[in-house]
């Protein structure tokens, strides 16, 4: 045992060196110096450029514009693991879902906290709504969009859990599992719907926002009327809210199943 | 040794002395949970490592949004010299997301271990027959 415990240290000890002496010697090229990568300044130069519209993407934000735009795909990607996250946590309780029908129904009183928090959470719940909302509203705008928003989202029925119950969001405020998966399946086909839109208006590519000159048609528009949505983006926004926000929304009500109820479905 | 390369090494130094102890506690945790809370001390380090290797030296340095819909020539080239590298940050958004949806899927197979086995402890469970 005592070889094995100076083994790992001297493990970290030769790993600590190697970053300083790689540090030292400037293996780690720009960073963070006083200059940027090339390619970030090629998104910074080019997310809002009314003078150079072939490349534009029409978002004064550089990291929204490259999260859905530029590098849209690669989000695209991402939200699909982040789906097959959910959608094993929803398999693992499935057994659940069946039985916990009439029993997990029932109306308790006096459950919770105490009124001084309940009174509170109250008061903060619209207010976390109201955030999260403009939060995803205005992804396009300000710092923020939709994984943001989507993760406040959730915050609101975990606090909702913890200070009434998981009865009072199923009885009172008739949040449902089957609701929750229905929103985040609109999410996710409104997300589908955004990325292959270019393609039945003519255009050459998955995901385009703006024209591009290898291909001149676009149906999205950087404005509408006074709003300006910077095309796809403001849509892609709302839909990944939903799709984030209801999703770990599903998974807070199903790790707040009560024990007793799980240990009589199992038979332990 | 100029400033900016002393606060280069301390900060690298600092997170990957997080990151090692962390992959320790993966590695060597006795309890799946006490793995877990590793497992997202890690991930968030890799995070703040990552959101550190886009930040940028000057005397000014600004978030990567231009606070304006009509910017000036002039505009976007402050904003070039000024803003810092959005790529990490890109990058960072959706792994935070991810991180936690993983990590709930964890704690959610470490809960239904525990019900289904009475402890958490990975060696009791390695002795675990039938």
């Amino acid at each position: 045992m005592k070889g094995r415990d100076v083994a790992i240290g001297m493990a970290a000890a030769l790993l600590l060196l190697v970053v300083v002496v790689a540090v030292l010697l400037g293996g780690t090229a720009y960073t963070p110096s006083r200059e940027i990568r090339p390619l970030a300044k090629f998104y910074l130069e080019y997310c809002i450029n009314p003078f150079n519209k072939d490349w534009w993407a029409a978002s004064p934000e550089a990291v929204t514009s490259m999260l859905w735009d530029y590098r849209g795909i690669d989000t695209y990607y991402e939200t699909s693991v982040f789906f097959l996250a959910i959608i094993s946590g929803v398999a693992l309780f499935r057994i659940v879902e069946v039985k916990l029908g009439a029993e997990g129904k029932r109306e308790e009183k006096g459950f919770g906290l105490s009124l001084i928090v309940k009174t509170s959470t109250r008061i903060v719940f619209p207010l976390i709504l109201i955030v999260s909302v403009s939060v995803a509203f205005h992804g396009h705008l300000t710092p923020g969009g939709g994984f943001q928003a989507g993760s406040i989202l959730a915050v609101s029925p975990l606090l909702l859990i913890a200070a009434f119950s998981r009865h009072y969001l199923e009885n009172r405020l008739r949040l449902s599992e089957d609701k929750c998966l229905t929103l985040r399946s609109i999410g996710l086909i409104l997300i589908v719907l955004v990325i292959a839109l270019p393609l039945i208006a003519g255009a050459v590519a998955l995901m385009q926002n703006q024209p591009k000159p290898w291909s001149p048609t676009s149906p999205f528009s950087a404005y509408v009327g006074p709003l300006w949505i910077s095309g796809s983006l403001f849509f892609l926004n709302v839909a990944e809210f939903l799709a984030v926000g209801a999703g770990f929304t599903l998974l807070f009500l199903l790790l707040s199943i009560s024990e007793e109820d799980f240990r009589r479905i199992l038979g332990l | 040794m100029s400033i900016e390369s002393l606060l280069q090494v301390y900060c690298y130094v600092a997170l990957i002395t997080i990151i090692a102890v962390s992959l320790y506690g993966i590695v060597r945790g006795h309890s799946l949970t006490k793995k877990l809370i590793a497992l997202t001390i890690f991930g968030d380090t890799a995070n703040a490592l990552m959101i550190y290797v886009g930040y940028r030296f000057g005397e000014e340095v600004f978030v990567p949004v231009i606070p304006t819909l009509n910017p000036s020539p002039e505009d976007i080239a402050w904003f070039i010299s000024a803003a810092v590298d959005p790529v990490p940050q890109c990058l960072v958004i959706t792994a935070i997301v991810i991180n936690m949806a993983i990590t709930m899927f964890l704690a959610f197979l470490i809960i239904q271990a525990y019900r289904l086995y009475g402890t958490v402890a990975v060696k009791k469970i390695a002795r675990l027959r039938g």
